[in-house]
């Protein structure tokens, strides 16, 4: 089970008062931490900081990354759950060779800027090769109904309608790419990935490779929820 | 497996340099700067006309007696719109026309008699007919007198308040047991979820912070006293605001 | 005329947790089981799926997922001189119906009962001298201890993946657990649930003054687990919405998620749904059961032939059939004769809540159906029951399992009941309240029973129960003293304002309490004071069993569910090595 020492849950407790799409966090009474700063956020996202590199080489300045899956959408995902990554893979509880110097490097108030600029992108949608529609199908069951037979729940239900997120602490899983869900899957699988590993790690070590090729597909290509996340409350 | 070469990461800073200049943070869209406190207030205000709503049992009295009735037991004020506002005597008007009002769950086998008050609800009428029966008594008392919808507040209170307090047959019903359903019914139709046709637009939980039908708290169980601020959702939208229908999950498993 | 069926081993009447167990173990063993449930088929896939079951106004209000008493209610007074009438709609208890029984729907609270309870009277004669329990009290020893039970409580907790931390390992106590427990044999299956702030600001109010808090323990799962028949549980995401509604994510033991798809694999097997038992048949000497009578959903009526018959229909309606089909005689109240009906008892619960400024936020509905903070010191015997005028206790804990509003919207003292005051207040205090629970002892008293009405009856024409039930004065004065000491300890949390609800008369079915009903066809060593034997076997027709807290003598402090789920596995042992060996009273009377 995830145990988050003192120094994180501070952070996580002012994280909390985050809107996953707003701006400038609304500041909890006791919260110490600093309000983000979208237009800050910006700046880096686009030029990158102090010998870091910019999130836009990789994530493009939208958030809508490359096509080629390699690396993952994050446009309009929740600011809460960017940040929390960040800090996953300064501590190695996720370990990714590009992702953890510059995660290590990256000062807090740099990370809540640029989680807060992201998660108020919309990002476009870039053209992909459509997957078998079979395999599709498959995906959309998991993601619906789950497997019944290995007592492994919906995936929508604790990442919302359509895979949808549900925000603050949950991501989104609609229009990520495929590769990089897979991907993700798999480091569960292996033990590589060690967030969320009741959540997770239970499930991925179930699925079977063909399960996982099929989950990713159909969320890859869900885009009523995420193509609408500009358009909050 | 990601291809992170610092080939790939110089080759992609090109193609991507071009595109990421300040200017096109514009594109971020301004209802995300809103701060939650703005929004609300505006959605407040919005609410705070009621709007038409299309009555299919409510006749034009009864709905006239419900709607301020209900503007009595949960009224609006400047922070927050009441019980009218969210539509509650939508709400009503639907359950009263449905199956809980025609009387599902309930056992309706006589003989009847009136118990003591541990024993609950003793009487024929099923949810429709008990609303019926008693507006129809309130609104046949006030016939000759101010009408409900035309006393003031305070009249109006006081006259609830008396309904409350029972004593008052209203053509067999009770007034306290009448009024104990209405405010039963008000509550329901103020916190269910929209879906029912009540809390419109979720202001009743933008009240009180809670987050609705979307429900996985378990990294944040243990985050004592984080102030919780996500917008609630219904059971038929998901958090962009967008209707699913989800007839995809099958009758039986495949 | 009804249809005469091949005939089986064992028929149970009703699949919820005591008849999947029963079934399940029974055709693993090599017979022919058919398990008949009143109600419709149900499983996880495709009937309990988010958000659809978010539905606070569906599930929790109008109870969807419970017994539907248009065809069947029960009858309820206060005491003799009333004249029972339905409960028209559920609202003091909430009976399940469908398979799987309440187990879907239930929180997960799962506790053992003390070893002192199941030696009560000895027990407490023992301690505080024979002149010492109020003579209204029929309390008795249960005929089985709590050391024969202690492996069958393990099984049970170990099938559901109940997640704590044991207290008294052994003999030897374990920090972070219940110093006050009973032994257990090893610690639970999977650890403690993670604890809401509520739970940390109790845990913290109770230690300043003295107590023994530790974390509830859970059958709503904290961490992923698979159970001994294979079948795997997921992990609990505190999303409040646990007691009324079924969980869609596998974290919460359910005879769906634990026991059933093993038995719905076995061939020997067979489950049957919409199928209301009207009575167990008799033959002509009235000393042996030959089957059941049942009506399909199509109203069709059936005979069912079986070599054993298990009650395993819940406490009220084991009572109910048992009276129906003329088995044991009846107990009266005014004679004190007669068995079936007689010790029926309840829960005595209160509340104390506890008002915070608006900088606490304690957000309520975070939270799972067993992840809270509780003490034992005054529960069952756990205190020195001497200086005080009776007898029994209850635990107190902050347990709040939800935050839903219809439901969930507390006030202070001086609230208006309705208007500009009252949503003021709700909106005031609706994140900055911790609810308390006391939940405290029932004990049987001579007029409270059960038995048929003379009037009601159900949708097949069959009379309804009637229950007449009154908290004794003993339990009043329990109450009373308990929520004192969770008021102590409600001002110690730091509340800005703490107001104490104890239990008061009369007994309302009105306002839900707890849906734990015991008694009725109760167990012991004596057939002139018990309906069935130590090992749940009905002393007048030694092939029926009755397996449910109708066994119960009486109902401790605690939540009623993990003692039937050792009990049933205690019956099974007794049934598998010894009856169906030698079919027969296992004891002599």
């Amino acid at each position: 089970m995830t145990r988050i020492n003192r120094a994180n849950a501070a952070v996580a407790m002012g994280c909390l008062a985050l809107l996953c799409l707003a701006g400038p966090a609304p500041v909890a009474a006791q919260d110490k931490q600093r309000p983000a700063e979208v237009d800050r956020g910006a700046v880096i996202a686009a030029q990158g900081a102090a010998g870091v590199p910019a999130c836009a080489q990789c994530h493009a300045f939208s958030g809508g990354s490359d096509g080629s899956g390699a690396f993952p959408r994050i446009a309009g995902q929740s600011a809460y759950y960017l940040e929390k990554q960040m800090r996953d893979f300064a501590s190695s509880v996720r370990a990714n060779a590009i992702m953890t110097p510059i995660a290590k490097a990256l000062p807090p108030n740099d990370t809540t800027d640029v989680a807060a600029f992201y998660a108020g992108n919309s990002g476009q949608f870039l053209p992909l090769a459509a997957a078998d529609a079979a395999l599709v199908e498959k995906g959309r069951q998991l993601a619906r109904v789950g497997d019944a037979a290995k007592n492994i729940q919906a995936c929508n239900n604790c990442h919302g309608p359509d895979g949808a997120g549900i925000p603050p602490a949950i991501p989104y899983l609609a229009g990520q790419y495929a590769q990089y869900i897979a991907f993700e899957l798999q480091m569960w699988k292996r033990g590589h990935r060690k967030s969320s590993p009741d959540s997770m790690a239970l499930v991925a070590k179930q699925l079977d490779d063909q399960q996982i090729a099929a989950v990713a597909a159909y969320y890859q290509q869900v885009r009523g929820a995420a193509s609408a996340a500009a358009s909050t409350r | 497996m990601s291809d992170l070469s610092r080939r790939k990461l110089m080759t992609t800073t090109g193609a991507f340099g071009a595109a990421m200049l300040p200017g096109s943070f514009a594109a971020t869209p301004a209802s995300a700067q809103h701060d939650h406190g703005t929004a609300v207030a505006q959605l407040a205000a919005k609410s705070v006309q009621p709007q038409p709503t299309s009555y299919l049992f409510l006749n034009q009295q009864e709905a006239a007696f419900i709607e301020t009735a209900v503007a009595r037991l949960i009224p609006a004020d400047d922070k927050w719109p009441g019980a009218r506002e969210a539509g509650v005597p939508n709400y009503i008007d639907k359950q009263l026309g449905g199956a809980w009002g025609a009387g599902e769950r309930l056992y309706r086998s006589g003989p009847w008699q009136a118990g003591t008050p541990s024993q609950g609800y003793q009487l024929p009428f099923t949810p429709a007919e008990l609303f019926r029966t008693a507006i129809a008594a309130i609104n046949t008392e006030l016939k000759d007198k101010t009408p409900f919808a035309k006393m003031t507040a305070d009249e109006q209170d006081a006259y609830l308040h008396a309904l409350e307090a029972g004593g008052k047959d209203l053509g067999g019903v009770p007034s306290n047991v009448f009024f104990a359903t209405l405010w039963e019914s008000t509550v329901e139709g103020f916190f269910s979820d929209p879906v029912y046709g009540g809390n419109r637009d979720m202001v009743a939980w933008r009240m009180i912070g809670f987050p609705g039908a979307y429900a996985s708290y378990y990294e944040l169980v243990d985050k004592h006293g984080g102030k919780f601020e996500r917008a609630p959702t219904s059971l038929a939208e998901d958090v962009h605001g967008h209707v699913h229908v989800d007839a995809g999950i099958p009758a039986r498993l495949p | 005329m009804a249809e005469r069926l091949k005939p089986v081993d064992v028929v149970t009447v009703g699949v919820g947790m005591t008849g999947a167990i029963m079934g399940k173990e029974l055709a693993a063993a090599g017979l022919k089981v058919v398990g008949i449930e009143r109600g419709p088929m149900r499983d996880t896939v495709p009937d309990f799926q988010s958000p659809t079951i978010h539905d606070e106004l569906r599930f929790a209000i109008r109870k969807a997922l419970m017994q539907d008493n248009v065809k069947e209610a029960v009858t309820c007074r206060n005491s003799a001189d009333q004249t029972a009438l339905p409960m028209r709609r559920w609202a003091g208890y909430l009976p399940g119906t469908g398979l799987g029984g309440s187990l879907v729907h239930w929180n997960g609270q799962t506790y053992r009962f003390q070893p002192a309870d199941f030696i009560y009277r000895t027990h407490l004669e023992q301690r505080y001298g024979k002149s010492f329990v109020d003579p209204e009290l029929t309390i008795q020893d249960w005929g089985v201890t709590y050391d024969e039970l202690e492996t069958h409580y393990d099984r049970f907790e170990y099938l559901c993946g109940t997640s704590g931390k044991a207290g008294n390992i052994k003999g030897k106590i374990q920090p972070g657990g219940n110093p006050l427990e009973g032994f257990r044999s090893r610690d639970y299956p999977t650890q403690p649930m993670k604890e809401p702030y509520y739970g940390a600001l109790f845990r913290k109010g109770a230690q300043s003054l003295g107590y023994h808090p530790f974390p509830q323990p859970a059958s709503t799962l904290s961490q992923p687990y698979t159970n001994p028949e294979g079948l795997k549980l997921q992990q609990c995401v505190f999303c409040g919405y646990c007691e009324r509604f079924a969980c869609e994510h596998y974290a919460k033991a359910s005879p769906q998620t634990i026991v059933l798809p093993v038995a719905l694999k076995n061939p020997n097997y067979e489950l049957r749904t919409n199928c209301q038992v009207l009575r167990v048949n008799l033959d002509s000497t009235g000393k042996k059961a030959t089957g059941i009578t049942y009506a399909d959903a199509a109203g069709r009526e059936y005979e069912q032939p079986a070599e054993m018959v298990l009650i395993t229909a819940y406490a009220l309606n084991n009572v109910r059939l048992l009276l129906n089909s003329g088995i044991g005689r009846t107990y009266d109240p005014r004679t004190g004769e007669g068995v079936v009906g007689r010790n029926y008892a309840y829960q005595t619960v209160s509340s104390v809540t506890v008002f915070y400024d608006e900088d606490v936020n304690i957000n309520p509905f975070m939270a799972s159906g067993a992840s809270g903070t509780v003490i034992d010191d005054f529960s069952v015997d756990n205190f020195d029951h001497g200086p005080h005028k009776f007898i029994g206790g209850a635990y107190i804990g902050a347990i709040m399992t939800n935050g839903r509003p219809i439901e969930f919207h507390p006030t202070p003292p001086g609230t208006p009941a309705w208007g500009l005051g009252w949503k003021q207040a709700v909106a005031r205090h609706y994140n900055h309240t911790v609810a308390l629970t006391v939940h405290g002892s029932s004990h049987p008293a001579r007029g409270n029973h059960l038995d048929l009405d003379p009037t009601y009856k159900d949708a097949w024409g069959l009379p309804l129960l009637r229950v007449t039930f009154e908290f004794p004065d003993n339990d009043i004065r329990m109450s009373s003293y308990v929520t004192d000491k969770a008021a102590e300890i409600g001002r110690a949390m730091g509340g800005k304002t703490v107001a104490a609800a104890p239990r008061k008369r009369p007994y309302t079915t009105t306002v839900y309490q707890t849906t734990h009903n015991t008694g009725g066809a109760i167990m012991g060593g004596d057939p002139k004071t018990s309906v069935v034997n130590r090992y749940l076997q009905c002393w007048d027709v030694p092939n029926v069993f009755v397996v449910g807290a109708s066994a119960y003598p009486h109902n401790s402090s605690y939540n009623p569910t993990n003692t039937l789920g050792a009990l049933t596995y205690w019956a099974l042992d007794a049934i598998k090595n010894r009856y169906l060996k030698s079919p027969g009273p296992l004891v002599q009377a």
